[in-house]
């Protein structure tokens, strides 16, 4: 549910009263996509806002993994999330290996990629850490980027933390 | 690592920390603030984050330039300057002292900053209730009589 408000100058806002997905782009692959946001996980400012599910630039959210791990499978003819292997060797197969045309699969072979131990972890949950980089009240979206690296480490030890 | 100090990941907004491929070691983003001030090495060799900092953060010199003398640097990252001047009575004609106060940022950048010294402000948007003022150049207090060399 967005509303629009009218601003000074005739302009508009789009204030988001509720929003279940926003596009979340992952930096170091350097693509975006539209994911579902399932919970907030952490607030810097207010843990209130945490329990009440709040969405507002800054928080950290879970956002779905699937959109990624597709488009990872895709691109690099590689298997996200080292455990499922284990159980659906079948139906991982085919992501991963589908039927290509000899010009594809040599580019694709050429593709390196590489993700990181803490991502490739949450890649077996399904589940993503991201943060809100957009501002849902004023812009009526909900949009923001894949945590990585430090600020991943950072975060994570937050809530681990927190519980 | 000790920078990580509040409850949000502090970084440069300029800076993407997550490259796949390492540049080079220490990814800082800093500027040249204009009108012929030099930006400090500690600006750029640092590793404080300040997004209030006129050399690595997100605001703009602008405006008036003003100078004075620091009164008090007990608040977190920002100063108490004093500028003194004289009012003109024409009835007496004659002058009075007046004095004003000022709150300026100061960003980790200076370090050594005490009460006494002279300190160049620059305008800015309002980073704050009080603060509009940024410091973009610092000169320590001349000891008179003292055979240590103070940098003008």
């Amino acid at each position: 549910r967005i509303h629009e408000v009218r601003v000074r100058g005739g302009n508009k806002k789009f204030r988001a009263m509720r929003l279940d997905t926003g596009t979340f782009s992952w930096g170091s692959e350097a693509i975006s996509r539209k994911a579902r946001v399932v919970a907030v996980v952490y607030n810097a400012s207010n843990n209130e806002l945490v329990r009440t599910n709040t969405l507002v630039k800054g928080a950290i959210v879970q956002i779905d993994a699937t959109p990624f791990r597709q488009w990872y499978e895709n691109h690099y003819a590689q298997i996200l999330g080292k455990k499922k292997r284990l159980s659906e060797e079948e139906a991982a197969e085919s992501p991963a290996n589908k039927q290509r045309s000899r010009h594809l699969q040599r580019t694709v072979a050429a593709r390196k990629g590489n993700v990181e131990q803490a991502l490739d972890e949450q890649f077996v949950s399904g589940r993503l850490y991201a943060i809100i980089s957009s501002r849902p009240g004023q812009s009526g979206r909900c949009d923001g980027y894949i945590l990585e690296g430090k600020e991943l480490d950072f975060y994570v030890r937050k809530i681990r933390s927190k519980k | 690592m000790s920078e990580q100090t509040e409850r949000s990941f502090q970084k440069q907004e300029a800076v993407f920390l997550n490259a796949k491929s390492v540049s080079k070691k220490n990814n800082r983003w800093y500027k040249d603030i204009g009108l012929g001030f030099k930006t400090p090495a500690e600006a750029i060799e640092g590793t404080y984050i300040d997004k209030k900092c006129p050399f690595t953060g997100n605001v703009s010199i602008r405006g008036r330039i003003l100078s004075g003398v620091v009164v008090s640097t007990k608040m977190k990252r920002t100063i108490i300057i004093r500028r003194d001047y004289l009012h003109f009575i024409p009835k007496y004609q004659r002058y009075e002292k007046r004095h004003k106060n000022l709150a300026a940022h100061l960003s980790p950048a200076f370090i050594g900053v005490e009460a006494g010294d002279n300190v160049t402000v620059g305008q800015c948007r309002p980073l704050s209730k009080t603060v509009r003022f940024n410091v973009i150049k610092h000169q320590k207090k001349v000891v008179k009589g003292s055979k240590q060399f103070q940098k003008f």
